[in-house]
């Protein structure tokens, strides 16, 4: 079976500055995959790269055998490669169940002449969207919040939020950027629970974060990358007991410790 | 997951708001209606030419207000109404179409315009979108000046026919007017509250965000651009049919800042906003004639004080699009 | 066209009209800049400025007939002085929103216009020329008035550079234009940067008003054309860059200069807007500002 993402040799250089350089990597279906490394190693230009925000210099990123590269978001959204964002997760001047029906775009937007005259057709796909809008936030955990405001949320429950909007499109495979930092321990875990549930579902997860606890306990597979190259790939043990990892991390005076 | 579901409360901010809303759009709708019977109820020629002016500025306002709620404030909308106004004005002075052709040739003008440059320039952000938009409109302002065979240069186009014989009476043409405003603005407004101005709306406040959950965040704008510019087209032509009269200062920088006034004041919010600009600044002019250097002190005095102090009087502007307007970094993550 | 080119009188007065348009538009471009890049204010006001600064002229030279060199100096600081009062009254309450200052200074644009419409009236005053005459130079023929508003505007970027470069209020000034946060937890007072910049911005714009007066005229609308220059140069450079503007003033003045010479002023503008709609599509952060 051919695996669902494939990444090929992506490079993305700014000026002289290589962001990104030569990443290859796959992820299959139903997998936790972990990107992982220092602030400033080129984690989330690997996301913009993939999930098309940012145009890669060279390299290829297929996705179910087809070849998306340079494709815009919302292209590949259509494909089933949905993400989130570090900062931005959410609308914050609007209802939580608001973010879900924006988050619904694909399943509900009949298109100009339908909206405008609300046709049948219309009528149909908002009522769709509607209840898997609280299927999601059933399943999520935040239908108890749906008429609240999302900037009203604590900041774990925006996180969640965030990957409620994107689940919306029924994505194949959701892309998560740094989906736990500023967040306390407690609702780290809540994170991890809810990366868990979403995997259940057979939606593939790419997670990006440099908090290496978060990432050992919940990815099948990691990536480490250093000034925009992959240092190590493997199992989480195995890729966290590697010395050029510890290096990278913590400084070379703690390898031999 | 349940523990922070339980700690905050359920509010119903959301639904309070949507009341208070709704009453600022009833209360608008009374006096939109009001105001729209007056003029016969007054019954004098001058009323009508009010009441006229009134409506011609809803509609670029309210047109206006569509392109706002994208996220971006366009500079140089009167010089599209311009290219509906001359490019009408030819059609039927010089091809002989009736007002009928020239109308629908001037609205296709100036909407074929925006889809020529609006892929382009929709694609800047906030403040870049403000300086190109105000740079294409005294381009278009110099064309005007420039192109003398089409626009009859500075001196302008005279001589333009009214739409039918009986709407020179400004009595009847208020009734044509009224009836056009109306009409746009009810289209605006049904646009804004489909399924189409939820997007819109998403992507204001965030154009990232709405892109990746699967909008094509650009051909949506580019549409609505189209749509505002296409309503600009159709004003031009009706202002040239009516004043009979066209210059390049009808459509000149100062004339898309008043737009944006209109907007301002009004508040950006809801589609109520421009209309009530509207006609707040077509009224006032109006009791201060006489005294035209005071008028746009006045204007301007306002414009400060609004921008300056009334942030909440335009809940819209501080928390929309300035948002677009600072760099990311000073945003402030958390 | 290639003999015009080689024909050194032609040659001479493009350049010549080239070096004082650009050291003009230098001095309007600078200050807007400086407002732009520390207080993220984008002044549609400040033509306005340039023209208190061509009426200050008109008043201190013509009428009450100062010698040239007094008027001159005395020119922008008449104008500077009290718009301190302008920048307490509204400019401070713009200051670091970008989006607000742009509507609330193009409301007082209008302000200023209409009051210089009350107080004067919309015909145009001529400054008599203080210097007539040419200079004959290698076979080149250059007026003299040129050349004072080129050695003017040389002597004031001089002064601006002396400050910005070899003074503690010029270190602090472009601290606050790289990051105004940052300077404020270093200790920098940023009112007072503020207050600096303000007033130096105001000088620029006033002199600059003052030398454009003089070779063309005095009316309240005069403020149009600087505004269009500072906006088109200031986008040319980069949006806050002052070495930008300084570039960005140089390639516009000997645009025009170049163009007006063999196409006419007209062809001069579209060429000089169509360049700058191209570069805000292609790079709008300008020739030497940063992308954010």
């Amino acid at each position: 079976m051919s695996p669902l993402l494939e990444v090929h040799k992506l490079s993305r250089f700014f000026g002289g500055l290589r962001a990104v350089n030569d990443l290859s990597f796959t992820v299959s279906s139903g997998e936790i995959f972990g990107i992982i490394g220092p602030n400033g190693a080129g984690k989330s230009t690997a996301v913009n790269l993939v999930s098309g925000v940012t145009k890669p210099t060279s390299g290829k990123v297929r996705f179910q055998g087809t070849d998306v590269t340079g494709q815009p978001p919302h292209k590949l959204v259509q494909y089933g490669l949905a993400r989130t964002f570090q900062s931005t997760t959410v609308f914050g001047n609007c209802t939580v169940e608001e973010n879900c029906r924006r988050g619904s775009y694909l399943a509900r937007y009949p298109g100009f002449f339908h909206s405008f005259f609300s046709t049948s057709k219309a009528g149909e796909m908002r009522q769709a969207s509607d209840s898997r809008v609280a299927e999601v936030l059933e399943w999520l955990d935040l239908h108890r919040v749906r008429n609240v405001r999302a900037a009203d949320l604590p900041y774990g429950a925006q996180k969640t939020l965030g990957m409620a909007i994107s689940l919306m499109a029924w994505p194949k495979l959701l892309m998560l950027d740094e989906p736990v930092a500023g967040l306390s321990a407690a609702e780290a875990d809540n994170v991890r629970d809810t990366i868990r549930k979403i995997r259940a579902e057979g939606i593939s997860v790419v997670v990006i974060d440099h908090n290496m606890r978060f990432m050992a306990g919940l990815c099948d597979r990691i990536l480490v990358l250093h000034h925009g190259q992959e240092l190590a790939h493997g199992l989480p043990q195995d890729v966290l007991s590697d010395p050029n990892v510890i290096e990278a991390y913590l400084g070379r005076r703690y390898v031999k410790a | 997951m349940n523990s922070t579901a339980e700690t905050v409360p359920v509010i119903s901010k959301v639904r309070l708001g949507r009341s208070t809303s709704s009453a600022l759009i009833g209360g608008g709708i009374a006096i939109v209606a009001a105001l729209a019977i007056m003029p016969y109820l007054l019954d004098e020629r001058f009323f009508y030419h009010i009441a006229i002016l009134v409506c011609f500025a809803a509609i670029g306002a309210s047109s206006l207000h569509l392109i706002i709620r994208t996220g971006h404030v366009s500079l140089c909308h009167a010089a599209f109404i311009g290219v509906g106004a001359y490019v009408s004005a030819n059609v039927v002075m010089k091809l002989g179409f009736p007002f009928v052709g020239g109308l629908v040739a001037g609205t296709l003008a100036a909407a074929g315009l925006g889809l020529m440059i609006g892929p382009v320039i929709l694609r800047l952000t906030g403040k870049y979108f403000v300086l190109i938009t105000f740079l294409f409109g005294e381009i278009l302002r110099m064309v005007f000046v420039d192109w003398q065979s089409i626009t009859g240069g500075a001196n302008g186009l005279s001589g333009i026919p009214a739409p039918a014989p009986v709407f020179a009476e400004p009595k009847y043409f208020y009734a044509l007017a009224l009836l056009a405003a109306t009409a746009c603005v009810a289209v605006c407004g049904r646009i804004l509250s489909s399924e189409t101005g939820r997007f819109v709306n998403a992507i204001r406040e965030s154009e990232q965000l709405t892109e990746c959950v699967g909008v094509p965040v650009i051909r949506t704008k580019v549409m609505i651009f189209v749509i505002a510019c296409g309503f600009a087209g159709f004003a031009g032509a009706l202002i040239a049919h009516y004043a009979r009269y066209i210059s390049p200062p009808n459509f000149g920088p100062l004339e898309s800042l008043n737009l944006v006034i209109m907007n301002v004041i009004g508040g950006m919010q809801t589609l109520v906003g421009p209309l009530l600009g509207a006609i707040f600044l077509v009224l006032v002019p109006e009791f201060l004639r006489g005294y035209v250097q005071l008028q746009h002190i006045m204007f301007g005095v306002i414009l400060i004080l609004v921008m300056a102090f009334l942030p909440a009087g335009v809940v819209g502007v501080k928390d929309w699009v300035a948002r677009r307007m600072i760099p990311h970094d000073r945003r402030g993550e958390q | 066209m290639l003999s015009m080119l080689t024909n050194p009188t032609i040659l001479g007065q493009i350049v010549v009209n080239g070096m004082s348009l650009s050291s003009i538009y230098i001095l309007v471009a600078l200050g807007f800049t400086l407002l732009f890049g520390i207080m993220r204010v984008v002044n549609f006001a400040h033509g306005e400025f340039a023209m208190l600064g061509g009426f200050a002229m008109y008043y201190l030279y013509a009428v009450f007939s100062l010698p040239w060199v007094a008027a001159i100096l005395l020119a922008p600081l008449a104008v500077a002085i009290p718009a301190l009062f302008l920048e307490w009254l509204v400019f401070r309450w713009f200051y670091q929103k970008m989006f607000q200052s742009m509507i609330g200074l193009l409301g007082l644009s209008i302000v200023m216009i209409y009051s210089a419409l009350l107080t004067w009236d919309a015909f145009e005053r001529n400054i008599p020329a203080a210097f007539d005459g040419i200079l004959r130079f290698a076979g080149v023929i250059l007026p003299i008035d040129r050349l004072v508003t080129i050695g003017v505007s040389a002597l004031a970027l001089g002064a601006f550079y002396f400050l910005m470069v070899h003074t503690r209020i010029g270190l602090a000034m472009r601290a606050a234009a790289q990051d105004v946060e940052i300077a404020g937890t270093q200790g920098i007072d940023t009112r007072k940067i503020y207050r600096v910049a303000f007033f130096v911005a105001i000088l620029l714009a006033a002199l600059a008003g003052a030398l454009y007066g003089q070779v063309y005229a005095v009316s309240p609308f005069m403020g149009e054309r600087p505004l269009f220059v500072a906006f088109i140069v200031v986008i040319l450079g980069g949006m806050g860059s002052i070495p930008g503007a300084a570039l960005g003033g140089l390639i516009l003045g000997f645009t025009e200069s170049f163009l007006g010479t063999f196409y006419g002023g007209s062809v001069a503008s579209y060429a000089s807007f169509g360049a700058v709609i191209l570069l805000l599509i292609f790079r709008p952060w300008g020739l030497l500002g940063k992308p954010e």
